[in-house]
C-alpha cells in the first residue's frame, strides 16, 4: 500500500503493509526509533506522536490515516542542536531514568503547552495520565514541565527552584 | 588487573572507561565517568564509559544488588589514579622535571604556569599500560572537582531527542523478525508442530521448532507474528516433578521460643505480599547474529558474561566466539537476569542465518516473565518488663527469587535478605522456608527485602502501638548502629515525625540497612471513609556512604519509593489455572501521574568516611511499611496484606 507521509516537515513515500501502524511505519520504515514500542494497544503512551496538534498513540493510529496528517515523533522537536523547551527542561531536572517513556512524556509535555501555556499541577497530571513510567520520575517530570511553561517566557515569574519533590496539585487517592 | 582493561586514554587524550556493569537507568555510566574524570583531573565530557561489552570489559558476574558503585567505585578509582601517577612520570620525563613539581589540570601536566604538555602528547608513542597497585593512592579530598557534584545523566540528551538507542532500535542489515509461539501452560512440550500454513504465510523466512524454542523468522514483525499465530501445535503438559521445601536457619538463638512464652507482652501476625510484575515498560527485547563462526548478542542483561555463556552452549559456539553488547535497556528492576528472550532470538537467527530481532508482546511480557515471589511472614515476639523486645520468632514463606533457580549456597542472601532485623533482640529465631511453585519466579528488585522489611516494620509499629511507646523512640532504644540511628533522627526532625497532623491524615515511620546503605522514610497519608488511600508525602533520608553523585542518589531514591508505592496500593499479578490472569495495564494497573505523591522529599546525606554504597534498591524497601504505619495512624486500620485495597482498608478500620 503507497502512501506519502508528512513526518517532522518532510515527506516520505512508504509501502508497507495494509494493516501496518503509524508506530511500525515510524520505526521500520523510517528509522525513526525514537518513538517505542511499549504495549500496542494505546495504554502506556511510549509511542506517542503528535498529529494535528494532539498527542496520539502512534501503535493504534493506521498509517493510512496518518497520511492526513502533520506527524511530529521526537526527533522532529529539537531545532538542530536548540533543543525544545521541554526537552531542555527535562535535562535541567534529569527528569528521567531508564529513558524509555519519555519520548512520550516529552511529547505530551509539548502537545500540552502548545494549547495551554502555564498549566498547574492538575492540568499537567491530566495531560500526561496515559503516559506510563516505571522508574517513578513522575515528581521530577512535573517540575520539568513547568520549568518549561517558564522558559517559554509565557508563564510569569521565575523557573521554579531546583528544591527537592513536587509542590502542591491534587492526588487523587491511589489505591483501587 | 592491567591498566587497559580499565582504562585507555585515547590518541586525542580523552578517556575511556571499561565496566562489565551495565546501565539501565541507575545512573551508574554518569557516577563511573565522574569517579574517572574526577581522579584524572578532565572534565566529565572527556570520559567515555563502556559498559557490559563482553569483548572489551573485565569479567563480571553481573548487575545486581545495588552493587555496582559499592564494587566498581574503588576499581575505577585506583586504575583512574594509577593512569594520572603514569602520565606525570611521562610528563618528567619528556619535560625535564621533577614528577613532584607537576600537577594535572584540565588534561594537561605542567608545572605552575611554565610548558604544559597533554595527555594525548603523551600517549602518543606508546598507550599506558601496567598492573594497578591495590595500594595506589588516590587524589586527596582538597583537590576533587566532580565527586560530590550533582550531575544530570550522561545520557540524557540522546534520551530526549530519542536519539538513545535501545535493544529493539538496533538496526544490522538484514535484520528479521521473530516471534514465538508459547506453550499454554509453562513446562508444556509440542508433540507435533504443523508448519505447512505458517510457512506459506507473506514474508515469512523461517519457521523454527529447536528444543523448547517454536517460532517464525519473517520480513516484518506482524508477519512473524501472524505466521507465529498460524502454527498448528499440540502441546503435552508433563507432571510437574515433585519438589520439595528449603529449610534455611538464618538466625537460631537458644531458648527464643522459651522466652517468648515467658514474656510480659506477647504478639504475633502474619503478613501477605503477593506476586508482582517487574512491569517494564519496554517489553523483553533482543537482536542477536549467529553467523557460522560466531554471534552476537545485542540485549538489555544483568549478566553479560553469564548470557554469553548461555547463548554460546544454546547454538553450539565456543564462548569465545559469542559477544554480548548489552544495549541501553528499558528498566527491567531484575527481570533481565534471565536470558529467556535473548535464547529465541539465537535459536531463530541460527536457523534463518540472518539476524534476528524479537521484543515480546506486552501480554507476553506479563504472562511468561519471570516475576517477584509471593511472601507469608510470620512474627511473633515478646516484650521484657521495661517494653523491649526479649524474643522475635520469624518464618519467612516464600519462592525462589533468583533466575537461576533454587539454590542452598544462595538462599539465605537472596530470598533471605534482610529477614533478620537490624534490631538489637536477645533471642531471635529467624527461618526461610523457600517453597516450589509452579509459577516463574525470579530476581526483583531488593530480592526479598522489601518483603521482609515490610513485615518486621509493620510488626515493630504494632509493638510499639501496643506496649502504649511512641513508634520512633521504642525503634531507636533497639539500635547500636550509628548511621542507622542518624537517618532515623533527621528524618524525624525534617518531616517533624510525632507532630499533629488533620483530621483522617497519618504518618507511618519505616527504616533499613540494606546491602551497606541507610534508609528511613515517613510517610503520609489521608484515609477516606471508603478506604481510600492517597498519599500525600513522603519524606527520606538516605545514606550511601561516600556520595559520587547527589543527585543521581536522590533521582534513584525517589523513583524507588513511587515504585514501592506502587507495588504497596496497586499491584497484584493474578493467576488462573497456573497461568498469569493480569496481561494488560487494564488488568494489572501501575501508579500513574494522577497517583504520584505531592511531594516525595529525598535527603542524601552520606557518611563521606566510608565506602560508596548502593543507591538503586535501598529507597524502594522500607516505603510498604511507612506506608501502611501512616494508613494506621490515620484511621487505626492495621492492613497486614499486600496491596492495601479500599476494602482491606474499610474492613481493619475500627470504629471510632
Amino acid at each position: 500500500m503507497r502512501l506519502v507521509l508528512t513526518v517532522n516537515g518532510a515527506t516520505h513515500e512508504v509501502d508497507p503493509p495494509p494493516s501496518a501502524s503509524l508506530l511500525s511505519v515510524l520505526r521500520d520504515d523510517l528509522g525513526l526509533t525514537g518513538t517505542r514500542f511499549g504495549c500496542g494497544s494505546g495504554q502506556c503512551g511510549s509511542c506517542y506522536v503528535i498529529a494535528d496538534g494532539r498527542a496520539v498513540a502512534s501503535c493504534l493510529m493506521p498509517a493510512r490515516q496518518a497520511a492526513e496528517r502533520e506527524i511530529t515523533t521526537i526527533e522532529g522537536l529539537a531545532q538542530g542542536d536548540h533543543l525544545h523547551p521541554v526537552q531542555e527542561a527535562f535535562v535541567a531536572e534529569d527528569a528521567m531514568q531508564c529513558g524509555y517513556c519519555t519520548s512520550g512524556m516529552i511529547i505530551s509535555a509539548a502537545a500540552l503547552l502548545a494549547r495551554d501555556a502555564a498549566p498547574d499541577d492538575a492540568a499537567i497530571r491530566d495531560a500526561l495520565a496515559g503516559n506510563l513510567c516505571r522508574c517513578g520520575v513522575y515528581g521530577r517530570a512535573i517540575k520539568a514541565i513547568k520549568r518549561a511553561a517558564y522558559t517559554r517566557g509565557v508563564a510569569g515569574g521565575s523557573p521554579p527552584a531546583i528544591t527537592r519533590g513536587v509542590a502542591g496539585g491534587s492526588a487523587p487517592a491511589m489505591n483501587r | 588487573m592491567n591498566l587497559e582493561e580499565r582504562i585507555r586514554v585515547e590518541p586525542d587524550g580523552s578517556l575511556t572507561a571499561f565496566s562489565g556493569k551495565i546501565e539501565f537507568g541507575q545512573g551508574i555510566r554518569t557516577a563511573f565517568a565522574q569517579l574517572v574524570a574526577n581522579e584524572l583531573d578532565v572534565p566529565v565530557e572527556r570520559v567515555r564509559v563502556v559498559l557490559g561489552d563482553t569483548d572489551e570489559v573485565p569479567f563480571d558476574f553481573g548487575t545486581f544488588g545495588s552493587n555496582s558503585i559499592a564494587q566498581e567505585a574503588p576499581a575505577l578509582r585506583r586504575a583512574a589514579a594509577f593512569a594520572r601517577r603514569t602520565l606525570i612520570d611521562r610528563a618528567a620525563a619528556r619535560l625535564g622535571l621533577p614528577a613532584k613539581r607537576l600537577d594535572t589540570k584540565d588534561g594537561t601536566i605542567g608545572d605552575g604556569d611554565g610548558k604544559r604538555v597533554t595527555y594525548a602528547e603523551l600517549v602518543q608513542d606508546s598507550p599506558l599500560t601496567g598492573a594497578i597497585p591495590d595500594d595506589e593512592p588516590l587524589l586527596p579530598e582538597g583537590r576533587w572537582r566532580h565527586i560530590g557534584t550533582p550531575l544530570s545523566r550522561v545520557e540524557a540528551r540522546d534520551i530526549v531527542t530519542g536519539r538513545a538507542r535501545y535493544t529493539a532500535d538496533v538496526r544490522l542489515e538484514g535484520l528479521a523478525r521473530g516471534a514465538i509461539a508459547r506453550p499454554p501452560v509453562r513446562g508444556a512440550r509440542a508433540t507435533r508442530v504443523d508448519e505447512r500454513a505458517a510457512r506459506a504465510m507473506p514474508g515469512v523466512i523461517a519457521v523454527v521448532h529447536d528444543g523448547d524454542v517454536i517460532g517464525v523468522v519473517a520480513e516484518r514483525e506482524d508477519q512473524a507474528r501472524a505466521a507465529a499465530d498460524a502454527l498448528d501445535i499440540d502441546w503435552d503438559t508433563p507432571k510437574a516433578e515433585a519438589s520439595s521445601t528449603q529449610v534455611v536457619p538464618l538466625r537460631e538463638d537458644a531458648g527464643t521460643d522459651a522466652a517468648i512464652a515467658s514474656a510480659k507482652l506477647t504478639r504475633s501476625a502474619t503478613y501477605t505480599l503477593p506476586s508482582i510484575a517487574s512491569a517494564s515498560i519496554g517489553p523483553s527485547a533482543a537482536v542477536v547474529d549467529v553467523r557460522g563462526d560466531g554471534a552476537t548478542v545485542y540485549a538489555g542483561t544483568h549478566r553479560p558474561f553469564g548470557l554469553r555463556d548461555t547463548v554460546a552452549d544454546r547454538v553450539g559456539l565456543p564462548r569465545e566466539r559469542v559477544r554480548v553488547q548489552a544495549q541501553m535497556s528499558s528498566g527491567t528492576y531484575g527481570r533481565s537476569s534471565a536470558p529467556d528472550v535473548s535464547i529465541e532470538a539465537a535459536v531463530l537467527s541460527k536457523h534463518a542465518s540472518r539476524p534476528v530481532l524479537v521484543q515480546w508482546t506486552r501480554a507476553e511480557e506479563f504472562a511468561y516473565s519471570p516475576n517477584r515471589p509471593e511472601a507469608v511472614l510470620e512474627v511473633a515476639a515478646g516484650l521484657d518488663g521495661e517494653g523491649r523486645i526479649a524474643a522475635w520468632r520469624y518464618d519467612e514463606h516464600t519462592n525462589v527469587h533468583t533466575a537461576a533457580g533454587p539454590d542452598p549456597r544462595v538462599a539465605a542472601m537472596t530470598s533471605g535478605r534482610n529477614a533478620v532485623p537490624p534490631y538489637r533482640i536477645p533471642h531471635a529465631k529467624v527461618v526461610l522456608h523457600v517453597e516450589p511453585t509452579p509459577l516463574r519466579t525470579a530476581n526483583f528488585r531488593s530480592l526479598a527485602a522489601a518483603e521482609n522489611v515490610f513485615a518486621i516494620e509493620s510488626f515493630v509499629d504494632e509493638l510499639a502501638h501496643a506496649s502504649g511507646q511512641d513508634p520512633l523512640a521504642f525503634r531507636l532504644r533497639h539500635v547500636d548502629d550509628a548511621r542507622l540511628r542518624r537517618v532515623m533522627e533527621r528524618v524525624a526532625e525534617v518531616s517533624e515525625f510525632g507532630t499533629k497532623v488533620p483530621e483522617r491524615r497519618g504518618r507511618g515511620f519505616a527504616c533499613t540497612e540494606y546491602h551497606g546503605t541507610y534508609v528511613a522514610q515517613v510517610a503520609e497519608v489521608e484515609v477516606s471513609a471508603s478506604g481510600a488511600v492517597r498519599v500525600l508525602r513522603i519524606w527520606c533520608v538516605i545514606d550511601p556512604g561516600l556520595v559520587v553523585n547527589p543527585d543521581g542518589v536522590r533521582n534513584q531514591t525517589e523513583g524507588g519509593i513511587q515504585q514501592s508505592a506502587s507495588w504497596t496500593l496497586l499491584e497484584e499479578l493474578r493467576h488462573k489455572g497456573g497461568r498469569v490472569a493480569t496481561t494488560s495495564w487494564d488488568t494489572y494497573p501501575i501508579a500513574t501521574f494522577r497517583d504520584a505523591p505531592e511531594s516525595i522529599e529525598v535527603l542524601v546525606e552520606g557518611d563521606a568516611s566510608a565506602p560508596s554504597t548502593g543507591v538503586g534498591e535501598p529507597g524502594a524497601v522500607p516505603t510498604a511499611a511507612a506506608i501502611a504505619n501512616a494508613v494506621f495512624a490515620a484511621c487505626g486500620a492495621r492492613v497486614r496484606d499486600v496491596p492495601l485495597t479500599r476494602e482491606r482498608v474499610r474492613k481493619a478500620t475500627q470504629p471510632a
